[in-house]
């Protein structure tokens, strides 16, 4: 019994001395912190500043400078210990698992966190740079497209883009919370009589509304997009489906491509070629919207976001950060007017002889350059030279778009002498 | 002592000979698998090669027939390569692509720009288009590759509606093979075995069906993994069953076992001999030689 008091005495004693080491430990790591950030402060007095605001970055709250950065020497800028991606997904797990998503913001997906984050202290909710919409039009210009009709969509106007959209990463197109289709009837009722009657009668259950509404804003009535179908503008429904009383109203009134041949049979031809775009089914629907659309021809969305739809090996080379130099048009995101978006029957969809496609915009280079055509035959595989031997437009890590640096190995792929 | 040291440094250096004699045929193996033979460039004879479409060796005669697209017209070429005449058709050929030749020694040459698969009887001395009017079709059928099989059935790649017509000894058509999902089907081809493989370039996959049209298996995926396709636009398979993808982007060609899984690849982004450039078609020979057509050299390049 003796035994066992002191035994639990001995306990007590044990548990009060650890629990006191553990409290003075903390107040001396708390203390030395804030010590430390004093001597960070020193130097650095705006950070002062940045502790009085809203919102702050949890090391910086609790003065762990050293969280982030190395104190005496670091292999990037600001000190920081590793690349700002890297350094942020450390801590930021969720967000890491968001880059399995199939849709990424682009600023996201390259690591750059403090395009629309700040690394310390903000004013504004989860560290922003600036309020929702602010921090949003800085990349997604207010004043350009849609953004500036007259007619705005209800978040748009109130600057609420988080209504419909995700920040970081989304499994939807657009960073859409849900898919498109699903999205507009969380708010809007496609049951009630005025939203029939604009439908003119013709079941739009599932069907994807931003086919015709621009979400964002149009100059029409309705968010209807800008450019119309012929048949569309005037009402015309019958004129490619089934009239409203037959069993499936939606359906077209031919099979495949026909429909469209009806009226456009000339574009068809122009699918007739040894390189040719034809798919299964509508295919002209692969690329353009046969209601409305914001684009030129009815184009679904903007050029090259068509074509990266199907060539994403493509869309990779593109955009990978090695493809530094690539043809301004691919800049623009503009692939037409070098490729045949139909059908052709030259190399690589090309509208025509390569050299004469180039020469066409690139007038001084046809009169003064290495030679190219027939009379200059390429040493290793024995064809003519045309100005795709040197030059990858798609996208090279050596200037002008040359295929190997002109400095040093360009040059001597034929020219083996030198 | 210093005996022992220099006894030691000699073993060291035995060993790492004998390790980099190991390592360096380990490295080389799939170089070593396939190794180019030779090319079939533009000049000579038979003039500029335009844009190549198809190409067929035919085992009876030893010859090797190329279709010239730009300029109408198949080229002959005999077993080593070398050219022995060129077959214009008068104006019948326009824009030849894929063609192929049964053991009746009927040429068949698809016309996609017309919508038309012809039929060259040399013997006969007759060119006439298969009748396409009667098939049930969504769009107008656009022929792309062609196939025979050992019965001489003819296969057609029907890229408009993602199917592949069958058309019997007669030309008569017997039936079709739906390739459900496969977006951008482009090649097919027939084994021994009368097993059917297809190749959809947008899909990415690789389908076997039976010769009733059963689909049997499926595999391949575009991606960036090793094995995984970029831009597959041809397939060939070879005596042992083994299935050759060639992918024009990567410009290699991968090889394939029965069961879909990726053995090893060959070839690579070039202009010199050997290489490739945005290639567009494979073919295998009994013998097992690969013809390429290396579209953006201009060439035919052979490998065995």
């Amino acid at each position: 019994m003796y035994l066992k008091r002191i035994h639990t005495s001995y306990l007590l004693t044990f548990v009060v001395v650890f629990l006191l080491l553990v409290f003075l430990g903390q107040t001396t790591y708390a203390k030395n912190a804030k010590v430390s950030f004093q001597k960070c402060l020193s130097c650095h007095p705006d950070l002062k500043e940045e502790l009085s605001r809203k919102d702050a970055h949890e090391p910086f709250k609790g003065f762990k400078c050293s969280s982030c950065h190395n104190p005496h020497a670091a292999k990037y800028e600001y000190l920081v210990k590793d690349e700002i991606d890297k350094l942020c997904k450390g801590c930021h797990q969720r967000e890491k698992k968001l880059l399995a998503k199939s849709h990424k913001h682009e600023p996201f997906q390259q690591g750059e966190c403090l395009s629309c984050h700040r690394p310390h202290a903000s004013n504004n909710k989860k560290l922003l740079k600036a309020k929702g919409q602010q921090l949003c039009f800085e990349c997604h210009s207010k004043k350009e497209g849609s953004f500036s009709k007259k007619h705005k969509h209800n978040p748009v106007s109130k600057g609420l883009c988080l209504t419909c959209h995700r920040p970081h990463a989304s499994d939807h197109e657009a960073l859409a919370k849900k898919e498109q289709r699903n999205l507009c009837v969380g708010c809007h009722s496609i049951a009630d009589s005025k939203t029939k009657s604009a439908h003119l009668g013709y079941p739009i259950e599932g069907t994807d509304c931003m086919l015709c509404h621009n979400p964002h804003g149009s100059s029409r009535k309705g968010l209807i997009r800008e450019a119309r179908h012929t048949p569309f503008a005037r009402k015309r429904c019958r004129s490619c489906h089934n009239g409203l009383r037959s069993r499936n109203p939606l359906g077209l009134k031919g099979k495949g491509a026909s429909v469209c041949a009806e009226c456009h049979s000339e574009v068809l031809e122009t699918f007739n070629k040894i390189n040719s775009h034809v798919t299964k089914g509508i295919f002209c629907v692969n690329c353009h919207n046969p209601h409305a659309s914001d684009e030129e021809a009815l184009r679904k969305a903007k050029e090259a976001k068509i074509c990266f739809d199907c060539h994403v090996d493509t869309k990779r080379h593109v955009n990978d950060k090695k493809s530094r130099y690539k043809h301004p048009l691919l800049e623009k995101k503009e692939c037409t007017p070098c490729h045949r978006p139909h059908g052709s029957n030259f190399k690589l969809f090309f509208a025509g002889d390569e050299i004469k496609d180039c020469t066409g915009c690139h007038e001084r280079h046809a009169k003064f350059t290495h030679p190219i055509g027939e009379k200059a035959i390429d040493p290793r595989s024995k064809q003519m030279i045309t100005c795709i031997t040197c030059h990858n437009l798609m996208g090279s890590p050596n200037q002008f778009a040359l295929r190997f640096d002109r400095k040093k190995e360009l040059c001597i792929q034929c020219h083996k002498g030198y | 002592m210093k005996k022992m040291s220099n006894m030691c440094r000699k073993i060291c250096f035995f060993c790492l000979v004998v390790f980099c004699c190991l390592l360096i045929p380990v490295a080389g193996f799939s170089e070593e698998k396939v190794r180019h033979l030779t090319s079939i460039t533009s000049g000579g004879e038979f003039g500029r090669l335009g844009v190549l479409g198809g190409l067929f060796y035919d085992e009876a005669k030893d010859r090797l027939y190329v279709t010239d697209a730009s300029h109408n017209r198949i080229l002959a070429f005999d077993s080593d390569f070398k050219f022995i005449s060129e077959f214009t058709g008068g104006e019948a050929l326009n824009w030849p692509t894929s063609l192929t030749r049964d053991s009746r020694g009927r040429f068949f040459v698809a016309q996609p720009s017309e919508g038309k698969v012809i039929v060259i009887d040399i013997a006969r001395e007759d060119i006439n288009p298969i009748d396409l009017s009667a098939i049930p079709s969504e769009n107008r059928i656009y022929p792309c590759n062609l196939a025979i099989d050992s019965f001489d059935n003819l296969y057609v790649v029907d890229k408009a509606n993602r199917r592949i017509l069958i058309f019997d000894i007669n030309l008569e058509f017997s039936k079709e093979i739906p390739v459900k999902n496969g977006r951008g089907l482009k090649d097919v081809r027939v084994d021994s075995s009368g097993r059917v493989y297809t190749l959809s370039t947008i899909d990415g996959s690789v389908r076997i069906y039976s010769t009733g049209g059963k689909l049997l298996s499926r595999f391949g995926k575009r991606g960036t993994e090793p094995g995984e396709f970029r831009f597959p636009v041809s397939l060939a398979v070879d005596r042992k069953g083994l299935i050759y993808v060639l992918d024009q982007h990567m410009c290699k060609v991968l090889v394939f076992n029965k069961r879909g899984e990726f053995l090893f690849d060959f070839s690579r982004l070039g202009w010199r001999e050997g290489r490739l450039h945005y290639p567009s078609y494979i073919f295998i020979n009994r013998s097992e030689r690969i013809f390429i057509i290396d579209r953006q050299n201009s060439r035919i390049s052979i490998f065995e």
